[in-house]
């Protein structure tokens, strides 16, 4: 028996999950709130929480194809933000009062563009420039260009942004992370209480929703499971999920419906978000954000020179969370994760974990061809 | 004890009965829309030749293949990948690189000394470089699969098919037939095509001695030649013929797992007894 059938709470974040506009954006919405809009990980969602208005992470749920979207691409863009550009073509964003994107992708930032080009009615756009190195210059760069952001929010929604209410933003969103890591640790037992794909819903919806509201229905779901007996797949490979953006429970279900179970994850709608904090609050609090955006937590591959932190990064997690096997999952034509795995194929291997590697599209395809893998992948793991 | 392992590929379907060290095949079929259905019959096919008229007289079945979760009268199914691994290291115990070319699928595998997979790769998605892509040049060249397989028809100037797509490839061997080329050279241009795509795979996986290619495409000489080429290493032929290798595997399973579990025979077994259907 699933959550679903057993925890109300865990039904309200997954129908959040499960949908753009949810519940939680209109009623923050008819209260008078405004919602920002952002593509990333890594943009800094305090700010805007700061700012008093609601952080909304931008995916593709519900698209059907990218019919809208395929003339604003190249042909070797993935599908991640065409199936998003796609939903925001058919108005399913337009709830959004502002837009963040930033610097990661060529395929992201075109977004942006694209976005403009398109003449979407967003009423604040705006491109964050990230470095795309790591170490101690870029964070002193980033620090000025989240200043330059953190005036045009100011600037735009009439809010005033101080030192004080950055710091209570990261804190709120500290705690978001800190309840998230007790969530993961709750997978390093032998027969958790909760499945990778419910865990993808989860997390998907810690970015969709009001922090305060989440905070409070992990901590309600982190009771639950606190007490709920292990999910019945004692014994069945332990696996690890690394890749790209992956909001989709399906892909988690596709592998676990295999005999595997999903334990942790290195995506960016996943663990990726959740390693580290930013406090305790001392000083500066925009450096603080610019050091973890770039320095402590340089997690996305598009950022140079920080590959050795993110294998260090999955290999801890393979330890810990006594992974036997990872499966490496890149989108077509995603040319960062294509080389991230390029690399940490080969240095898993050293560490003696088998990996399996795909390429899928956004929305799950191919399904026959996957589940033989996944099974193949098992078969091998168990031996 | 007598067991039997069934493999509903994208393409054909196939069955084998393992009694004792003997290995029995059953026929080659084409699949149906209904896989079950399809399972039914190759086993069917299989338990004939056996001299057997149920399939509750094997003491244990394992499925393979993209059908393998829909074959009801299996006692379990495992992926084709272990199954034609296990399959060709039982008939050739040397062996430890394996190319499986199927209807749709493309995979390469490196077999341990025990038989288990030490690796594999399969084709992302595109059916480019499978049994698909010979049965649109065959169409195209309207010289059948046996043209396209046949010996005679290795040329030393062969054609140049640059195109992965089975789609934009059909498109440049309609050019080349429409600039006079010779059937040889664009037969030997497809073949080296795939066996190119096909030592990719393998090469992936790294090819170790011995080699040996089994699934469908296993019977097309021309891609063994051009796959030899491009290898720079002889492919083994199996003697148990290639096609059934996903069966023979899914048959070994089947016995291996019937001797250590000491399986309960399927005709004890009351939730299989609804869906033997014809067999």
């Amino acid at each position: 028996m699933g959550l679903s059938e057993t925890s109300p709470t865990f039904r309200d974040l997954a129908r959040i999950a499960g949908t753009l506009r949810n519940p939680r954006v209109d009623s923050w919405k008819s209260g008078g709130g405004k919602v920002m809009g952002y593509y990333c990980s890594f943009i800094p969602e305090e700010i805007f929480v700061a700012a008093g208005l609601l952080p909304f992470r931008i995916r593709g749920t519900g698209s059907q194809g990218t019919e809208l979207a395929d003339q604003y691409y190249t042909q070797v863009s993935c599908t991640f933000p065409r199936h998003s550009f796609d939903q925001a073509l058919r108005g399913e964003f337009d709830f959004l009062d502002g837009l963040v994107v930033g610097t990661s992708c060529d395929t992201i930032r075109h977004t942006f563009d694209n976005w403009k080009h398109a003449g979407l009615k967003t009423p604040f756009t705006y491109l964050l420039h990230r470095p795309h190195v790591t170490g101690e210059l870029q964070v002193d760069y980033y620090r000025r260009q989240l200043e330059k952001l953190k005036s045009a929010v100011e600037e735009h929604f009439a809010a005033r942004i101080t030192d004080e209410k950055l710091w209570e933003a990261i804190e709120l969103c500290d705690e978001t992370r800190r309840l998230q890591q007790e969530l993961y640790a709750l997978r390093k037992v032998p027969n958790p209480a909760i499945t990778g794909s419910e865990t993808v819903a989860v997390m998907v919806a810690g970015a969709s929703m009001p922090k305060t509201d989440y905070n409070a229905a992990l901590r309600t779901l982190l009771a639950e499971l606190g007490t709920a007996p292990g999910g019945g797949k004692a014994g069945a490979a332990r696996l690890m999920i690394a890749g790209c953006a992956h909001d989709d429970p399906s892909l988690c279900a596709i592998v676990e419906a295999e005999g595997g179970i999903v334990v942790t994850d290195f995506t960016c709608f996943g663990g990726k978000v959740m390693l580290e904090s930013i406090g305790p609050r001392s000083g500066d609090p925009l450096l603080a954000l610019a050091r973890y955006g770039v320095l402590d937590r340089p997690f996305c591959p598009k950022i140079g020179g920080a590959h050795p932190m993110r294998k260090q990064a999955v290999l801890d997690m393979v330890r810990d969370f006594k992974v036997d096997g990872v499966i490496g999952q890149v989108l077509v034509s995603c040319d960062p994760w294509g080389g991230e795995m390029f690399l940490l194929k080969d240095e898993l291997k050293e560490a003696g974990i088998p990996m399996l590697k795909f390429e899928t599209d956004y929305l799950p395809s191919s399904v026959g061809q996957l589940t033989t893998r996944v099974q193949a992948f098992l078969e091998t793991v168990r031996r | 004890m007598i067991v039997g392992g069934v493999d509903i590929g994208s393409t054909t379907a196939k069955a084998v009965v393992l009694r004792g060290d003997e290995i029995i095949l059953g026929t080659i079929l084409r699949v149906t829309t209904k896989p079950e259905h399809t399972a039914n019959l190759a086993m069917e096919e299989a338990l004939k030749k056996a001299g057997l008229s149920s399939v509750q007289e094997l003491d244990y079945v394992v499925a393979t293949g993209y059908g393998r979760q829909k074959t009801t009268f299996a006692n379990e199914n495992i992926s084709e990948i272990s199954c034609h691994a296990r399959g060709a290291w039982h008939v050739c115990p040397s062996v430890r690189t394996i190319i499986d070319i199927g209807g749709q699928d493309c995979k390469s595998m490196s077999v341990t000394e025990k038989g288990t997979v030490a690796g594999f790769e399969m084709n992302d998605r595109c059916a480019a470089g499978t049994g698909r892509f010979f049965d649109v040049m065959a169409k195209v060249l309207t010289c059948g699969y046996d043209g396209i397989s046949s010996l005679q028809n290795v040329s030393e100037t062969p054609a140049h098919i640059t195109s992965q797509c089975s789609v934009f490839a059909e498109s440049e061997v309609i050019s080349l037939v429409n600039n006079d080329v010779p059937l040889a050279d664009i037969i030997t241009g497809i073949n080296l095509s795939v066996a190119g795509r096909a030592g990719g795979l393998l090469r992936r996986v790294g090819v170790k001695s011995d080699v040996v290619m089994t699934g469908g495409c296993s019977r097309n000489a021309g891609l063994i030649h051009a796959l030899e080429k491009a290898l720079g290493v002889p492919i083994l032929m199996l003697p148990v013929d290639p096609q059934f290798m996903g069966a023979v595997g899914a048959a070994v399973f089947a016995r291996d797992k019937a001797t250590a579990a000491k399986a309960v025979p399927v005709a004890t077994q009351p939730a299989k007894e609804a869906s033997h259907g014809t067999v």
